[in-house]
């Protein structure tokens, strides 16, 4: 645990960072503790994978980590902006300009083409994207030719590589991805993986992906485990095989 | 459950029955009411009755003095009969502070049978006159009457109950010698008194009466059935509309999950009739609220229809099982009726629509569509140039209505077609990722916004129609009565039926005869000679040389035609000479003079041409235009409900989509104004579509009246109603997307 002056530093260093950060849902008189305590930063420049069995809270770690939902208690901080001093348009503008996001359902809007699916983050900030900004987006995934096509017109991997598109057109901060390879056969998981995997040594991008995937999960350079909303350990450069099974040990246990 | 896809048809299902309920429930009720003075009169005959059509309401044909008396005195040996009272209810109209007594203008002879008196004595002398005590006339003094001659001077004998105008029998006898009903006091048998009439009556009893009714109340009556009716066939189009919009909108929405369905395992028959099970559930129920609503609705509308001169004064809602029992049956029917075509569509939707990843829509235009569309364009053209060309007016409403139904039919159904222009038009000056988003949207899902724009497009269709229609020819008629007349000031009655010989002492003067026992318009004019008729040209075939007509009074005379009738400001078959006109019917009153130089007396006024022309038929207007409010708010206020719903529907079926936004970075802000300039954008597509419709429709009702009038007439359509219907349909519109554009959240 960090603390003093030096926590500061540290907090402002990383691309996010989460102190204390606990999240109850109330159904109704029932009460379950989502995440408890949580303490987690990631370092720019790192490719980091959140695993963790069905009900561990994975999911909401990453959505409270990218700013989609407000935690119970404690601080998450995206590029040294804490967001709970913002309000919900705040929010909005920040993870328009700092977050990008690869879902398990692409989440592309179905009416627009590639290219206009891709320049909709740039487009809503008020920003007229420059002139090729879109097709080099769209070529640095292989799209190039694509621009035109509507989603329904796409592959799910090609789905999947647009949306990766969309998320870095605004040079964020961090890309949160939820399960990306979730909806993808082995060849087009293979291709997107490489991709984040690209981005991540060849231009520095900060990359948190939540999965059950061990393959998956070995692509990034360490691995949190999390199981009960709390962290149960954390793996680096583990290969598929340890991997998966540290998460058979922490599955048994529950 | 119902779920909101439910809602939709539910509401329009409770709206229908609601109005259907209360429109059966009160036209059961308009039944003829036996008018007071034969309420102590258990048996009535009347004289036989004209052989016009019904909604001619021509007065039966009346027997003369001498057969009247003749016909009394052989009712009066019948055992049982206590009182015979010959009927002659002539115009009467009494005036206090130089002003005439409205509502009062009937006269009737004193018989001790038929009223009784609360103080005073019955009338005997020439100028005696028994009146209502509320009138306010001590008796002993005297009042000013007027009589179709003029006004003159009375004296109160006595005093009955309530408001009346009694004279002595002989002085009703020489007022009205005619009589068209002899009612018996006592308890004669009916079928003596049958025997006795013969041929030369109809013996009318019990609440058969209701026959007496002034001819004013029964075609008031007939005016409000006519509304009911029209309200019955609107409440009914609209709701199978409305239904068929909705279902239909709800199985585009669900393709995935019906999809599913059908992948594991279920036969397109199974999804038809669970459609139309959902269907025939959610009517019944519906229908079940509605009827009962539709019961609250008809008596608070009871008063409200006496008040607007719907229904004559006295008008009761009855109970009638089967009205309620038609009313709840209409809304399971109405229900399968609107999802029928949307069910046979579901069923054809495939298993792999399971799979797909995206919502996409079909092509826009199917080819049904495009059959049933243009179709529905053939019938409409084919109606409208039919009502361009009509010469009889009933007819053209009739087959203007048709047509514009069936134009309104044909938008919906191939708007798709105009859709990507009208989008792509109207968002030119938008830009910005807000009108980008929209239009993309727009263009994709063509049909979606199509089926959403339709229930806009039924409420201002139906709104530019009917006002049009009604300003439109209002306007017609005045320019027609505007150009008959050629002096620049006009005498009108004012709180009278028409004008006296004393204002007005040659005015033409209209009277009904009978020729063949059917009744025919007459005017007397001064400049005919008596003995002599000229007939108009539209009636110039139906008599010969001479005519043999029967006259108010009962007076048979032949009269010699002598040429054709110039065309004149009051519409008659036949011209005869005034005086001949006065001496047989000593009611009949002048509706208006076209004299410059006419007298003021009490009961009439001095008007400009144009005034004339614009309040002939004023009270008429007046009826017809609460009327078309009366449809207008109704179909206005179901369109805006299927506004609200269908988009209520398209909002929440959409708010993944909103999620996306959320999650590319949109603000609540934006994605709300993306919805609101959707909403808008749809209502405006709407509005234009439909007015553009019912202007087609209106150019031919345009041209059947200028046909008529023989003039210019130009399409007028009260534009700021219009605006106001399309500003409630936006606000609705507004109020059902956006909000629940702003809750979506960009997490689950």
């Amino acid at each position: 645990m960090t603390t003093g002056r030096g926590g500061a530093d540290i907090v402002f260093a990383m691309a996010v960072s989460l102190r204390d950060v606990r999240m109850i849902y109330r159904s109704g008189t029932r009460q379950v503790l989502a995440l408890d305590d949580v303490n987690v930063d990631f370092p720019p420049g790192t490719f980091s994978a959140v695993m963790g069995p069905s009900g561990s809270g994975k999911s909401t770690l990453l959505h409270c980590a990218a700013g989609l939902d407000r935690p119970t208690g404690g601080v998450v901080s995206i590029a040294g902006t804490p967001l709970g001093d913002l309000d919900e348009t705040a929010l909005t503008r920040l993870r328009r300009d700092r977050v990008g996001f690869v879902f398990q359902a692409f989440n592309l809007v179905s009416s627009l083409s590639a290219a206009q699916n891709v320049a909709l983050p740039l487009r809503l900030a008020g920003r007229r994207p420059a002139a090729g900004e879109v097709t080099a987006a769209l070529g640095a995934v292989g799209l190039a030719d694509r621009a035109r096509h509507r989603p329904s017109e796409l592959s799910g991997g090609e789905q999947q590589r647009v949306a990766i598109a969309r998320a870095l057109i605004t040079r964020p901060a961090v890309v949160f991805a939820d399960e990306p390879t979730g909806a993808l056969d082995t060849r087009t998981s293979r291709q997107v993986l490489d991709l984040l995997r690209a981005l991540v040594d060849e231009h520095g991008q900060t990359i948190v992906m939540v999965t059950h995937d061990p393959v998956a999960a070995a692509m990034a350079d360490r691995v949190l485990l999390l199981a009960d909303g709390r962290l149960a350990g954390e793996l680096t450069g583990a290969d598929a095989g340890a991997i998966a099974a540290r998460m058979t040990m922490l599955e048994s246990a529950c | 459950m119902l779920t909101r896809d439910r809602l939709g048809t539910f509401v329009a299902v409770v709206l229908s029955t609601t109005i259907v309920a209360a429109a059966l429930l009160l036209w059961t009720s308009s039944r003829p009411r036996v008018p007071d003075r034969f309420a102590g009169l258990g048996v009535v005959v009347q004289s036989p009755a004209a052989t016009n059509p019904a909604e001619f309401f021509a007065e039966p044909v009346p027997w003369p003095a001498a057969t009247a008396q003749e016909l009394a005195d052989r009712l009066g040996k019948l055992p049982g009969v206590t009182a015979v009272v010959q009927d002659r209810p002539f115009y009467a109209q009494p005036v206090r502070s130089g002003r005439p007594v409205p509502g009062l203008t009937t006269g009737y002879g004193w018989s001790a049978g038929a009223a009784r008196l609360v103080a005073g004595t019955p009338p005997t002398g020439e100028r005696d006159v028994v009146v209502g005590s509320d009138l306010g006339v001590p008796i002993g003094h005297e009042v000013t009457v007027l009589t179709a001659t003029g006004p003159a001077s009375w004296r109160v004998t006595g005093h009955v109950e309530g408001s009346a105008v009694l004279v002595a029998g002989t002085v009703a006898a020489r007022l009205q010698p005619g009589v068209r009903a002899i009612g018996l006091g006592g308890d004669p048998d009916p079928a003596a008194v049958r025997a006795v009439v013969g041929s030369a009556g109809t013996v009318l009893t019990g609440a058969g009466r209701g026959a007496l009714e002034p001819r004013a109340d029964a075609r008031l009556r007939w005016i409000g059935t006519q509304v009911l009716t029209a309200t019955v066939a609107l409440a009914g189009f609209a709701c199978v509309f409305l239904v068929a919009s909705t279902s239909a909108f709800g199985v585009n929405q669900r393709r995935r999950e019906i999809g599913l369905l059908r992948a594991v395992g279920a036969t397109p028959r199974q999804i038809r009739s669970t459609l139309y099970r959902s269907a025939l559930l959610v009517g019944g129920v519906a229908a079940a609220l509605g009827v009962l609503l539709g019961a609250v609705l008809a008596l608070v509308l009871d008063g409200f229809l006496v008040d607007a001169r719907f229904q004559p004064v006295g008008f009761t809602v009855h109970w009638e099982p089967w009205a309620l029992a038609v009313a709840f049956l209409a809304g399971p029917l109405v229900s399968l009726l609107g999802a029928a075509a949307s069910a046979r569509r579901a069923s054809r939707i495939g298993p792999l629509e399971a799979l797909r990843v995206a919502e996409v829509e079909d092509r826009p235009m199917s080819r049904s569509r495009w059959i049933a569309g243009l179709t529905a364009a053939a019938i409409g053209a084919a109606a409208g140039i039919y009502t361009a060309t009509a010469a009889d007016v009933t007819d053209m409403a009739q087959f203007a209505l048709l047509g514009a139904m069936a134009l309104i039919v044909a938008a919906a159904l191939l708007a798709p077609v105009v859709v990507p222009l009208l989008v792509r038009l109207l968002l030119w000056p938008v830009t910005g990722i807000t009108g980008s988003l929209v239009r993309e949207s727009a263009l994709t899902g063509v049909r979606r916004t199509a089926s959403t724009a339709a229930p806009v497009l039924l409420t201002v269709a139906f709104g530019v129609f009917i006002t049009g229609t009604v300003q439109t020819s209002t306007a017609a008629y005045a320019v027609r009565r505007a150009t008959t007349v050629d002096t620049g000031t006009v005498l009108i009655p004012n709180g009278t039926p028409g004008l006296t010989d004393a204002a007005a002492p040659g005015a033409p003067l209209p009277t009904q005869v009978y020729v063949a026992g059917a009744s025919v318009a007459v005017v007397g004019l001064p400049t005919q000679s008596p003995g002599t008729a000229l007939v108009s040209p539209d009636a110039a075939g139906k008599f010969g040389d001479s005519v043999t007509l029967t006259y108010a009074d009962g007076a048979r005379e032949t009269l010699r035609i002598t040429g054709e009738a110039p065309a004149g400001p009051v519409p008659a078959e036949l011209v005869l000479a005034r005086d001949v006109v006065r001496d047989h019917d000593r009611s009949a009153l002048a509706p208006a003079a076209f004299t410059a130089t006419a007298a003021t007396t009490p009961g009439s006024e001095l008007v400009p041409v144009a005034t004339y022309a614009e309040r002939a038929d004023a009270e008429e207007d007046r009826l017809v235009w609460s009327f078309t409010l009366l449809l207008l708010v109704m179909s206005a206020g179901a369109g805006a409900l299927a506004v609200a719903n269908t988009l209520l529907m398209s909002t929440r079926h959409r708010v993944r989509d909103y999620r996306v936004l959320r999650l590319a970075g949109a603000t609540p802000r934006q994605v709300a104004r993306t919805v609101a300039l959707e909403s808008t954008l749809v209502v405006t597509i709407g509005s234009l579509l439909g007015g553009a419709t019912a202007m087609l429709a209106l150019l031919g009702s345009a041209g059947s009246l200028a046909a008529q009038v023989g003039a210019e007439i130009s399409v007028i359509v009260p534009w700021p109603l219009i605006s106001a219907i399309v500003a409630a349909c936006l606000v609705l519109a507004l109020v059902a997307s956006t909000p629940s554009a702003l809750r979506a959240r960009p997490s689950r």
